[in-house]
């Protein structure tokens, strides 16, 4: 029962990491399309708007990891 | 690293005006400044004809590219005899027929394209009513009418077959076919003297007749029909006539073309440059902006072509601005593609850091962090070879192969430390170890790792900070100097805290943390802590490194356990090859995403100062040095 609620929780946090980026990712890539129409030298900077939420979920990817080798899933 | 510039002032008599500016143009590196501004100087002007003869110029121009554009001959220019203005006049009317040549070229290739567009999307039904069309032509109170009911009004097909039976009394036929996209293309066949009925409800129904291309339209359909499908046999043996008269036209015209563009803008350049000098009434004076070592040559060089009474001078450092100066990056060879990843941004300011070197070492070395597999690092190496040898020099493919290069040495070399072939293929099959630590377990140390390489980039850039700022704003070059030793001591405060250094070492660590606050504050206000918090979060965000590459590692593993996992081994094999595939694509696409994103915002954020002014030398496109009377505006 334990270990299914680590994996449970594991799983909570990187999923809602993971719907969290993928919404702000939504937003930015919609307006730098947008804007890479009209200012292609933007693209670096639209690469860099793009992959910033990122972190988001790669930091709750590592929260779940300490979950599960923390809480003894692993 | 960003070249050094010299701001220099070519001054001479104004007789010898025209000899220095073309000896400038020549020479090719100067990248001219406004005219000073100063009591009894102004501006250079061009005389009206000079005027007028630019603006015709510049419809050639527009006349030569818009001829090249349409016969597809881009292209460098061929080097060729000064050009005179006998040559201006022969290329004008050269450009002028060539555009009206190459338009109505153009014209006649969008005309056959659509004439068979029309043709073969209706090839079936004309096909297909052919026969009774021939049997109307031999029936003469019989008349046939073709229409398109679009698809959207497919469902009225029935009825209006019903309506047109019950208005006709039933003495008619109807052929329909489905045509591509949903419309219906129907045939309807009936009695000459119904004809007029049949028009007034097909107008009420709104129902068009089949479009038929011009020159059929006035033809009866028994006519048309036959030459239209015998049209699909020609038009492709037209288009290739006009393929060839473009290709022929390309090889006549095109290098001629291209030498006149050359020459045009090598005269609209000199133009331009004329209206920068500075007159006064007998001398002139021109300013620019060249790299430091090129200044004797220059001198030379006017002095060669203007004579000893023009002379170059060094503007003193003090009468210009670093924002002023243009930028040029220098770099050595192997780390020269690397310059394109710096431009995907605006350039750095005249007088700060180019980033350039710190990139080419640490972009490979962490997309190799990532990639860190010995199979997947030789595939890559293989995949750059390719690249490399079927690209031009100087293209965007050749220096993707360029940077791919490093990248895959530093993945084979970081697969060797974790002993990753393939994932853990070779630990399977040769029992091969790794030799820091395994990935797929040692989720820590790989975090660590990640978190270190972080600590070293960010303190890196901030030290880039301090030394950017040192000369003009000594204030924030302590306030980075400081962020940079409190980052250092966060990380030795916590080590300690751990045991991983002596335990003893966290007392003082925590004390100089208190005794830098205050100063980080003085240096860069209250603002300071937030940003500071910023700053360590830079380095966490480093943890992307351990997360992308275990998941890599992760997914690797899974492609071979496929083997023997799904039904038989050959199956399971195909499967493991396509999986690696996928895991290889987002092995070479997700680090280099990654790996970018670290250094533009973690590590540029720091020191990177861009809103540099890009280096556009006066000169001239592949033209010879022409004479003095054909290359001067004036």
């Amino acid at each position: 029962m334990t270990m299914m609620w680590i994996v449970l929780s594991a799983a909570a946090v990187l999923s809602v990491a993971a719907l969290a980026t993928a919404w702000a990712q939504s937003k930015i890539g919609t307006a730098g399309a947008a804007a890479l129409a009209e200012k292609p030298e933007l693209a670096g900077t639209i690469i860099v708007l793009v992959a910033i939420p990122e972190t988001m979920v790669i930091l709750g990817f590592i929260v779940a990891v300490l979950i599960i080798l923390r809480a003894g899933g692993a | 690293m960003i070249v050094p510039m010299a701001k220099v002032r070519v001054l001479g008599p104004k007789d010898r005006f025209d000899a220095a500016l073309g000896a400038v143009q020549d020479f090719g590196q100067l990248q001219l400044a406004e005219a000073p501004a100063r009591a009894g100087i102004e501006p250079a002007r061009l005389e009206p004809d000079i005027q007028r003869r630019r603006a015709q110029l510049q419809r050639v121009r527009d006349e030569v590219d818009e001829g090249l554009r349409l016969l597809d001959a881009e292209g460098s220019a061929p080097l060729g005899p000064p050009a005179t203005t006998d040559d201006f006049a022969r290329w004008a009317r050269l450009a002028n027929r060539t555009a009206r040549d190459a338009r109505a070229l153009r014209t006649r290739v969008t005309a056959l394209g659509e004439e068979r567009a029309l043709i073969t999307r209706y090839r079936d039904f004309l096909s297909a009513i052919l026969p009774a069309v021939r049997k109307v032509a031999d029936a003469p109170r019989l008349t046939s009418h073709a229409v398109v009911v679009p698809a959207s009004a497919r469902g009225t097909v029935t009825a209006l077959a019903e309506a047109l039976r019950e208005q006709l009394d039933g003495e008619f036929t109807m052929t329909s076919h489905d045509l591509p996209g949903g419309d219906v293309a129907i045939l309807l066949v009936l009695p000459r003297e119904f004809s007029a009925r049949l028009d007034a409800r097909l107008a009420e129904a709104r129902v068009p007749e089949v479009p038929l291309p011009e020159g059929y339209r006035d033809l009866p359909l028994e006519q048309a029909v036959p030459k239209m499908l015998a049209r699909l046999f020609e038009i492709p043996v037209e288009l290739d006539g006009c393929e060839r008269d473009r290709r022929t036209l390309a090889a006549e015209r095109g290098p001629d073309l291209r030498r006149a563009r050359a020459a045009i803008d090598d005269w609209l350049a000199a133009a331009a440059a004329h209206e920068r000098a500075a007159m006064t009434r007998f001398a002139f004076a021109i300013e620019g902006w060249l790299p430091e070592r090129g200044v004797p040559e220059l001198t030379r060089s006017v002095a060669d072509a203007a004579g000893p009474s023009v002379i170059v001078e060094t503007v003193a450092r003090e009468e210009w601005g670093e924002e002023d100066a243009p930028v040029v990056l220098s770099n050595p060879r192997l780390f020269r593609p690397f310059e394109k990843l710096i431009a995907l941004l605006p350039l750095p300011r005249y007088g700060t850091i180019d980033p350039t070197p710190f990139v080419a070492v640490f972009f490979p070395l962490i997309f190799g962090m990532m990639l860190g597999d010995v199979g997947y690092g030789a595939a890559l190496a293989g995949l750059a070879l390719l690249v490399h040898a079927k690209s031009r020099p100087g293209s965007l493919l050749r220096t993707a192969a360029e940077i791919a290069g490093p990248c895959a040495a530093f993945a084979i070399i970081f697969g060797v430390l974790y002993g990753e072939y393939f994932g853990d293929l070779g630990a399977r099959l040769f029992g091969v170890r790794p030799i820091i630590f395994d990935r797929e377990k040692a989720v820590f140390a790989a975090l660590a790792l990640a978190v270190g390489l972080g600590v070293v980039h960010v303190v890196l850039g901030l030290v880039l900070g301090a030394v950017t700022a040192f000369r003009k704003e000594p204030k924030h070059a302590l306030g980075a100097g400081v962020s940079a030793v409190m980052v250092i001591l966060v990380v030795g405060a916590l080590l300690a805290a751990f045991r991983v250094l002596p335990a003893g070492l966290f007392t003082p660590a925590v004390v100089a943390l208190f005794v830098a606050f205050p100063i980080l504050i003085f240096a860069e206000g209250l603002i300071a802590p937030v940003e500071f918090l910023a700053t360590l979060g830079n380095v966490l965000s480093y943890a992307r490194i351990m997360a992308i590459g275990t998941a890599s590692v992760m997914l690797a593993i899974v492609a071979n356990q496929m083997v023997g996992a799904i039904g038989s081994t050959l199956v399971g094999l195909i499967f493991a090859l396509l999986f690696h595939l996928v895991n290889f694509a987002i092995g070479l696409f997700s680090p280099a995403i990654h790996a970018l994103r670290l250094h533009y915002v973690e590590f540029f954020g720091k020191f990177y100062s861009p809103g540099g002014r890009p280096y556009e030398p006066f000169g001239r496109r592949h033209e010879p040095p022409a004479p003095e009377s054909s290359r001067k505006p004036s």
